[in-house]
């Protein structure tokens, strides 16, 4: 294992994308655009020595949807790349041909969130039943499940 | 073994039965602890097999279904489909508190419920997971009822009759706010 | 060829979980994959929405049976260092005596399941036989067999008696001695050599290409470990080594986990021996800052992560699980090219899947051939009656 990278490094590398900032001793993390986000990552993965794909985080924080992408290699720093993409239009081109692992990732997201990949070779539904109605994407913040069903199993009363 | 009037093929048959269940594992969307814990009970440490039982893959050929996992939406049609295809009499033991009313998971939006909402159970064993212990219990209390059945002939003798309410009290579904 | 004679045991379920495959060869030869994972999605990301920090490690501790300590120690972690707090060192070892016990039993438990699908039942048998002393331990310690509801955030629920130390300590040996027999097993028996040596080859570049995890990733030389590189509880202070193997097939997997099982049992030793005195929890607080942390542990079957993110609530607001099978499918797509029918269930069982995040590969060919649907017991038995006949000839 070669040793952590510095900040001063990654920033050089990866700055005109975006913010840079070290969050913790080995995590650093890169806010970017979408449209210059494969470009981003094609940097870490050749200047930085970024081999693996840890995990593509999808969330919806209410106004947008977050993706962050978090890269690792043999010097040990996750440096997490992270983008907002607007509700009304979830779309984004795919990473899987620069990163394969994502594949698998980017249709999770896809039956999840609803953030569409343009591109990716099979955006097919993976995770949830084939009977699951369309167009319901679970893991928004705006979804609810069938009336009267508290989805988290807490009682009613104790909320 | 039956009523002493059953031919001797049909008394054969249901000491065969009672002596040596054959079991099937179904998992409907469980965390697989449970599961675990049933090919346990056939290691040599429990070592059901030694008492006749013997875990089939298909359930055709099965006396008892074990089921395990809350029942996920996906394997709701599927536990239906296995359940029929088996052969009389057929007996279904629901595994631990997610086989109960689906656990933890209860209410999740992929999640149907217990096992009693898709197919109907004759044993319920509780644990997160039941212990190869609890388990053999529970097979062998599904072996009573199965004597117990083949004796009264059916399965008529197990429901029970409706209770009425005493007189001054309500009926109230649960949830339901009274009036 | 002499002829190996196996005590074939009754037909076993093993692990039967809703897998199943549709096959379309050219012969004997796969040319490609698709997958399906959606027969045990509960929809527990979103659950651990509406639940607390004390509610959700039971919901967490059941995402899977096998690795249970796992998902909740990743969590707790997570929420720890969101939350700036200092768990106690007693604490930390004690986390590390069950993590690395759950790590014995998934490995003795899959080693059994290998076994079991090329036939040799009875190492199935003689492994769950001994996984039993682990889960004897690990019912003393914690109180439950698997599930067990040891982690809280701040530190851990139950304490070890002095008297339950040597006790423990006491069983070591004698399981000591049966791993080292299985390392004899594995490497001398005829049958085992056959069906895993030169199967499903992953090489190193393919291993990093396509994000594998695990001793499925350390058995192509990929030398990631998170229990070295990104160390939570007690892992930096404990001496042990990271068990890596250049072959990257599913003999070299076996060979892995065969070594990180030795490691393993170095660990709980020295744990058991250097246990620090003191408190084993710190009180948390209710509410956790705003924050968001992405969490690693290595769990048995490979590197889990835990993204999460906190906005000053007493829940979570976004719970993003990745499990290590999921990262390892790819791989088996790519292993599982032209090689035989006969072979599918060894490799798909090298990477250890954890059946609760997986179900179901159809595979396909680019030039769709005649197809078969076969489940996992049908196609366990065609590898092993296929085996047969090409040992005899």
């Amino acid at each position: 294992m070669t040793g952590l990278l510095g900040l001063e490094e990654v920033k050089s590398a990866l700055e005109r994308f975006g913010t840079v900032e070290q969050v913790r001793s080995n995590r650093i993390k890169v806010k970017t655009i979408p449209e210059k986000i494969h470009e981003a990552l094609f940097r870490a993965q050749t200047l930085l020595a970024c081999d693996h794909l840890i995990q593509i985080s999808a969330l919806d924080n209410g106004q947008s949807f977050e993706l962050i992408y978090h890269l690792t290699g043999p010097h040990g720093t996750v440096i997490a790349i992270a983008i907002e993409l607007p509700r009304d239009r979830p779309e984004m081109p795919t990473t899987s041909d620069i990163l394969p692992p994502a594949g698998i990732y980017e249709r999770q997201i896809y039956d999840l969130l609803g953030i569409v990949f343009t591109g990716h070779p099979n955006l097919k539904r993976i995770i949830l039943s084939e009977d699951w109605p369309e167009n319901e994407f679970p893991l928004r913040k705006d979804w609810k499940p069938r009336p009267k069903t508290p989805y988290g199993g807490v009682r009613q009363e104790e909320r | 073994m039956g009523k002493i009037t059953d031919s001797l093929s049909r008394r054969l048959a249901n000491w065969a039965r009672v002596n040596s269940p054959w079991i099937s594992v179904f998992n409907t969307g469980s965390c697989n602890a449970c599961d675990i814990e049933v090919i346990a009970t056939l290691m040599p440490r429990f070592d059901v097999e030694r008492f006749g039982i013997l875990a089939k893959g298909s359930p055709r050929h099965a006396d008892i279904l074990i089921v395990t996992g809350p029942v996920t939406m996906k394997q709701e049609s599927r536990l239906k489909r296995i359940w029929e295809q088996m052969p009389e009499p057929k007996y279904v033991i629901a595994m631990g508190a997610c086989g109960a009313s689906g656990g933890v998971f209860q209410g999740l939006y992929h999640v149907v419920g217990g096992v009693e909402s898709v197919i109907p159970v004759d044993v319920f064993v509780a644990g997160c997971p039941p212990r190869p212990d609890e388990i053999i219990n529970a097979v062998v209390a599904c072996l009573k009822l199965m004597k117990e059945d083949l004796a009264q002939g059916g399965r008529e003798w197990r429901q029970k009759p409706v209770q009425s309410p005493m007189p001054g009290t309500t009926t109230r579904e649960p949830g339901e706010v009274p009036a | 060829m002499p002829e190996v004679v196996l005590p074939i045991g009754p037909q076993h379920p093993a692990l039967k979980e809703p897998v199943n495959f549709k096959v379309i060869v050219d012969g004997e030869t796969i040319v490609g994959l698709e997958l399906d994972v959606s027969y045990t999605h509960r929809g527990i990301e979103k659950a651990a929405e509406q639940r607390d920090f004390i509610r959700v490690i039971p919901l967490l501790e059941r995402v899977c049976g096998i690795c249970s300590h796992a998902h909740a120690q990743a969590f707790c972690t997570g929420i720890e260092e969101i939350m700036h707090l200092e768990v106690p060192p007693r604490a930390q070892y004690l986390r590390t005596i069950v993590a690395e016990l759950e790590r014995m039993h998934s490995h003795i438990l899959w080693l059994g399941v290998a076994a079991h699908v090329v036939g040799f039942n009875t190492l199935f048998m003689w492994t769950w036989r001994d996984r039993e002393t682990t889960q004897d331990i690990l019912e003393e310690m914690t109180g439950n067999r698997m599930n067990y509801g040891m982690n809280e955030v701040g530190g851990v629920r139950r304490d070890l008696k002095p008297g339950q130390i040597s006790s423990i300590l006491s069983r070591l040996p004698k399981l000591e001695e049966q791993i080292g027999k299985y390392v004899g097993m594995v490497r001398g028996e005829e049958t085992m050599l056959l069906r895993f040596r030169g199967i499903g080859k992953l090489s190193k570049a393919e291993a990093l290409k396509y994000g594998t995890v695990g001793p499925t990733a350390r058995a192509s030389g990929v030398d990631y470990d998170i229990r070295r590189d990104d160390p939570s509880i007690a892992y930096a202070e404990v001496p042990w080594k990271v068990v890596t193997d250049t072959s990257g097939d599913v003999y070299g997997r076996t060979l892995v986990r065969i070594g990180e099982l030795q490691e393993s049992l170095g660990i709980i030793r020295y744990c058991l021996e250097h246990l620090p005195e003191g408190k084993i929890g710190i009180p948390a607080p209710k509410v956790a800052p705003r924050g968001e942390i992405l969490s690693r542990y290595e769990a048995p079957r490979g590197e889990l992560v835990h993204f999460i993110r906190t906005n000053d609530t007493d829940r979570v607001e976004r719970l993003d699980i990745r499990t290590p099978t999921l990262a390892n499918w790819t791989s088996v797509t790519v292993s599982l090219v032209n090689q035989n029918i006969a072979d599918i269930p060894v490799i798909v069982a090298a990477i250890d899947p954890c059946l609760s995040c997986t179900s179901r590969i159809t595979i396909l060919s680019e030039r769709g051939r005649r197809t078969a649907e076969m489940t996992w017991a049908q196609l366990v038995d065609h590898g092993q009656r296929f085996y047969r006949k090409w040992g005899r000839s």
